[in-house]
């Protein structure tokens, strides 16, 4: 140990020669050296010689390229919509075990891999992470499949799943909200709300794709956890920390499109975040996808590109059907045009400031639109295009699209969503209610969906009362193959509610069932309880002869709220019972009880001692020389 | 007993009881707990810091020439006679003792060894603890050995703590550039550039081979934990000093924006310190001010409690690598900066005596964390006494007493002149900072704030509508009660 200490600061002696700067204290130290610290001392000269004889500090031979691809796929939707998908790819540096992180030789690295994540990750022993940020309206109808098979999208707000490596399911709970806590800081959410009433245990749903080994101890269990927060507001301040997690930060590449205004203020979108850890025996490495997805509706938003602030426009810039009278005062407005011509910077309102210069490969826009629109990609005042409308952007040049088109209504054939499903609340009472989901297979196969469930505890759910209505004459044993059903836990756990239904080709089923509304404790209300309780989507996936996996809308529950003021009511109303109780007992106790005709007779005689009373009052105040008029007449 | 007399009884006994049991019984059961800490004691331990400890380190003396049979004795008395002409508020003591070569261990305890020479001086190992003073026959003859021992010893082998603990100011000085001390500190080292550019540095070598030999130095003391990282696009806004020629730290602190780097909450270690080696975009070009040199192309600056800041006058190329030539000086300056971040040194000075320094700081530290954990204690008691309605929950209690059990148990290792080996500080360092955690455990207990918001007015206005008709009922009936007595006599005397 004191060797190598000393051959530490011997060789920090020498680079301090190196600047000119050696004190005499080291020196003084070099020349006590007892013998067996010479060696290292000649070590550290010729090697001091060597830096000298060498100062090479940049080298600059070889290509650094880090595992980050980034890629922008942009596709127009019936309707004037465009749906713009951003996808990144990360990958981190080796990480290995926490408990080694303290041991002398051990160091970390990060390059492109965000190193908020990782410390965070290997705290809480997460092997997999998937974070969704959703808002909007997804008309599946209209656009078909939602991107990357539903996989990435959420339910409206922000859903959480992870797989946790712990050595009981209470040890992955306190790992869990650990997590949630933590990326709440991260991401400037209400993620810290995620409690035990609000996490599942999956078993049908949300499995990871590939078998999981435990990584941090061999004795550890794995266990999936999730939980959302319904209709969560999801705004600026969440796509922030988004971008600060890619290496170019937002200032580069295809990310230097992203701005918190266009994207918050599209029809629908979503962020997401999964992260894998892929691992050997001593070592483990995080693969993150981070995609941001969004459809805008293009007519209003290059409207409002225009005109930031909204005014009426002008009447000759009304587009009027002239078959019907139309002036300065009256117009029929038209279908919106078909004709469109725009730049991707007017929909974003920023240009791509070049590529990213850290990737293996260069940042690519793809552009999936029919024949008859025009992709051209602009670089100062040069335009070129692709046959495949893909472009790899290779310098660092400010870069834009253009897209021109004479048809909108002309796109690439969308893919169909396999089915449909919407759910919805029934009833209209105070104490109880029912919700009833709608399933619908449009395709010619049976298939297959795991069902997901989760709804808050204070929905006291009837599973008994589950029914099927279905124009074919299904049955439940028809449809329903398995099913996990936990019932919730007043305030510890939720009803956790799993189906594997499988529903034949062309129908459409309905799931009902009944439960009744608790009262919450006074305390438990939120501020603005007469809003009404979210309750968050349910998740149809299907596994066969598709992946896909649709949430349906979130639920806005009422339930009866008390007058707040109630408790003090009742403290008052009682106390009051309670001082007359007391009040008749004591006045009964103390009082002198006395029967009428005794009080009457009573009366009439004090009545009579009054009169004399007062009689003999006047009497006594006839006029009477007083002592004062007596004196003054004595001395008269 | 007449019906009146009994009335007047019952209303009696109905006020009596009221008074007497009910409003006592109504008080004792809406009651917030509290629990009862021993404040006499707390208080009269934060009023006498320190007043229990004498901290007494061992010292051994040989020599290998002549044989001074009771040169420890005469040396305890000049060290004594040293130590008392300064006295500060920490009481310190050297146990000056005889060497012996099958109890004591030169590596790890302090010896001072006696060495004839020509002329007299002294010299502090930096690889051990042993001090070796030289002294000729002169200096045996006028008898000045022992004087010189002791002054050395006292005012150069155990500089930190004879400036310290015999000091007016005490141990209280704060380095205002060091960090709390904490057991764990969580290192992040930050390669940024401001473009986007591909770069690479080779620092893993360069931590393996000369950084891991500080950490497994200082692993008694601190134990760190080691990260790096390449930020890109990042150069904490530099560019807008790119004009400045000259600018003054002033300008630099308030130009440069750390906010990105300051990564504290993701790490479980309660400090975290940084080095971040800067280079300019290629957009904001050289950064003139910067005193680079071409050995040293980075200037340093040293950031108060947070870490190192090395600037870099030009912005790099694309696909450089950064070489081990150049962040080895690198390291070294941030490894010489980092002890003065810890509070091991002061100024820009080198740790000359390691061993024996980072001894002394153990110690200091240990009376740094029984100071603070007992000014703890001490607003937890003035806490409880401010808000008399605050819960105290016996959690508090149980932490409080186990905090000053363990205060004991540090004192009495720190007192014990026949302890004071490298155990003794490392085993009273890590209870102390068990200490601290402890006395912050019961501070920060969740109930007692959370008990703060229902004041007594509260429970006055919610048992108001109950108490208020009782009283005035039972008040009323007992003055009514008597009322009718003296009213009765009226009758009778007219």
């Amino acid at each position: 140990m004191q060797l190598i200490l000393a051959i530490f600061w011997v060789f920090l002696a020498a680079y301090k020669s190196q600047a000119e700067e050696i004190q005499s204290s080291l020196l003084t130290v070099e020349t006590s050296n007892s013998s067996d610290i010479d060696g290292a001392v000649v070590d550290a000269h010729v090697n001091k010689n060597n830096l000298i004889g060498s100062l090479q500090y940049f080298q600059g031979n070889e290509k650094i390229l880090y595992p980050f691809n980034e890629e922008l796929t942009i596709r127009p939707l019936p309707r004037n919509f465009l749906l713009t998908s951003f996808l990144f790819q990360l990958e981190s540096n080796e990480v290995t075990k926490p408990e080694l992180d303290s041991e002398f030789n051990s160091y970390k690295h990060y390059t492109v891999f965000p190193k908020a994540l990782s410390p965070i990750l290997d705290r809480t022993q997460t092997r997999q992470l998937h974070l969704r940020f959703t808002h909007g309206l997804w008309d599946a109808e209209e656009w078909g499949q939602l991107p990357r098979q539903g996989y990435t999208s959420g339910g409206n707000g922000v859903e959480m799943w992870a797989v946790i490596e712990a050595p009981d399911q209470k040890a992955a709970f306190q790992q869990w909200i650990s997590l949630a806590n933590s990326l709440s800081g991260l991401f400037c959410s209400s993620l810290n709300f995620i409690g035990s009433e609000k996490t599942t245990y999956p078993v049908f749903s949300f499995l990871p794709e590939s078998q999981i080994e435990p990584f941090f101890d061999v004795s550890n269990g794995l266990f999936l956890i999730r939980a959302a927060l319904a209709n969560e507001p999801i705004c600026t301040e969440n796509l922030t920390p988004f971008l600060k997690l890619l290496p170019t930060k937002g200032k580069s590449g295809i990310s230097s499109l992203l701005d918190g205004h266009k994207v918050f203020d599209s029809q629908w979108h979503s962020m997401s975040i999964d992260i894998e850890s892929k691992c050997d025996e001593f070592s483990c490495k995080y693969e993150m996808n981070e995609q941001i997805e969004m459809v805008f509706h293009l007519p209003n938003t290059l409207s409002r590109a225009d005109r930031p602030i909204p005014k009426p426009l002008a009447s000759d810039e009304l587009r009027c059907d002239e078959s019907k009278p139309h002036d300065d005062y009256q117009c029929f407005p038209l279908p919106e045009s078909r004709n469109l011509k725009f730049d991707l910077s007017k929909l974003f309102g920023k240009s791509i400031s070049g590529t990213n210069l850290v990737s293996e490969t260069p940042s690519r826009i793809c552009a999936v639109v029919a024949p008859n629109w025009n992709v051209l990609i602009r670089v100062g005042d040069t335009f070129f295009s692709t046959s495949d409308n893909c472009f790899d952007i290779s310098d660092n040049n400010f870069q834009d699209m253009v897209f021109e088109t004479d048809d909108t209504s002309q796109i690439i054939p969308l893919e169909p969503a396999p089915f449909f499903a919407s759910r919805s609340l029934t009833g209209y009472s105070q104490d109880a209610g029912g919700m009833r989901t709608v399933i619908k297979n449009p395709t010619n196969d049976t298939i297959n969906i795991f069902y997901f469930e989760s709804l808050p505890w204070f929905l006291r759910l009837y599973l008994s009362s589950l029914k099927l209505e279905s124009d074919s004459g299904l049955l439940l044993r028809d449809v329903i193959q398995d099913t996990f059903y936990s019932p919730a836990v007043d305030r510890q756990r939720p009803s956790h509610l799993e189906f594997n239904l499988s529903i034949p080709a062309n129908t459409s089923i309905a799931l009902s069932f009944e439960f009744d509304k608790v009262l919450l404790k006074y305390a438990e209300y939120p501020p603005d309880a007469n809003h009404g309780f979210e309750i968050e989507s349910a998740v149809l996936s299907v596994m066969s002869p598709m992946k896909y996996t649709v949430r349906t809308a979130t639920s806005l529950l009422p339930l009866s709220t008390p007058d707040f003021s109630m408790p003090y009511n009742v403290i008052i109303l009682t106390s009051t019972v309670m001082g007359l109780v007391f009040g008749t007992i004591f006045n009964l106790m103390v009082k002198k009880l006395v029967p009428l005709e005794e009080l009457e007779k009573q009366q009439r005689t004090n009545l009579l001692t009054a009169l004399k009373l007062r009689i003999a009052g006047l009497l006594q105040r006839r006029p009477r020389p007083s002592k004062s008029t007596q004196s003054t007449k004595e001395l008269q | 007993m007449s019906t009146s007399k009994l009335r007047k009884a019952v209303s009696l006994w109905f006020i009596l009881f009221y008074a007497l049991v009910g409003v006592p019984l109504w008080y004792k059961l809406t009651a917030i707990y509290r629990a009862p800490l021993p404040v006499k004691y707390i208080e009269a331990v934060h009023e006498n810091l320190h007043s229990d400890v004498h901290v007494t380190v061992p010292v051994y003396v040989r020599s290998d020439t002549y044989t001074f049979p009771d040169v420890h004795d005469a040396v305890q008395v000049q060290v004594n006679e040293l130590l008392r002409s300064k006295q500060g508020p920490v009481t310190w003591s050297l146990q000056v003792l005889p060497f012996d070569n099958t109890t004591v261990d030169p590596e790890l305890d302090h010896v001072v060894t006696l060495v004839l020479d020509d002329d007299i001086g002294f010299t502090i190992l930096y690889d051990s603890k042993e001090t070796i003073v030289f002294f000729n026959d002169e200096t045996v003859a006028s008898n000045d050995v022992p004087f010189f021992v002791a002054q050395t010893l006292v005012e150069h082998t155990f500089e930190l703590e004879w400036r310290k603990f015999s000091s007016s100011t005490g141990a209280n000085d704060q380095n205002s550039m060091a960090i709390e001390y904490s057991p764990n500190v969580h290192l992040s080292l930050s390669l940024l550039t401001g473009d986007g550019r591909p770069v690479a540095w080779d620092i893993e070598p360069v931590l393996q081979q000369y950084f891991t030999p500080l950490r497994e130095f200082l692993a008694p003391l601190v134990n760190f934990t080691v990260d790096t990282d390449i930020v890109q696009v990042n150069d904490l806004k530099l560019a807008s000093l790119r004009g400045a020629t000259s600018p003054s730290w002033h300008d630099l602190s308030h130009a440069i924006d750390l906010s990105e780097l300051s990564t504290t909450n993701y790490y479980k270690e309660r400090s975290v310190l940084h080095l971040a080696i800067v280079f300019p975009s290629a957009a904001a070009g050289e950064l003139d001010f910067i005193n680079a040199t071409t050995i040293h192309p980075w200037q340093s600056f040293l950031v108060p409690q947070w870490g190192v800041l090395m600037l870099n006058r030009k912005p790099l190329d694309d696909n450089t690598r950064i070489t081990e030539s150049y962040l080895k000086p690198v390291i070294y300056s941030f490894s010489r900066e980092l002890l003065q971040l810890l509070g091991l040194t002061s100024g820009n000075e080198d740790l000359s005596t390691p061993y024996v320094t980072m001894e002394s700081f153990q110690r200091m530290t240990i009376l740094k964390n029984l100071e603070k954990s007992i000014d703890t204690l001490w607003s937890l008691v003035k806490l409880t006494q401010q808000f008399p309605q605050m819960a105290v929950p016996r959690e508090v209690l149980d932490d409080v007493t186990a905090a000053l059990d363990l205060r004991l148990k540090i004192v009495h290792l720190l007192n014990d002149p026949c302890k004071g080996g490298r155990s003794t500080w490392n085993e009273a360092l890590h209870l102390s900072n068990e200490l601290l955690a402890l006395c912050e455990k019961a501070f920060f207990h969740k109930e007692m704030v959370q008990q703060n918001f229902f004041p007594q007015e509260h429970k006055i206005a919610v048992y108001l509508p109950l108490l208020g008709p009782l009283t005035v009922i039972m008040l009323t009936g007992f003055i009514n009660a008597f009322r009718k007595k003296g009213l009765d006599l009226d009758k009778k005397e007219r």
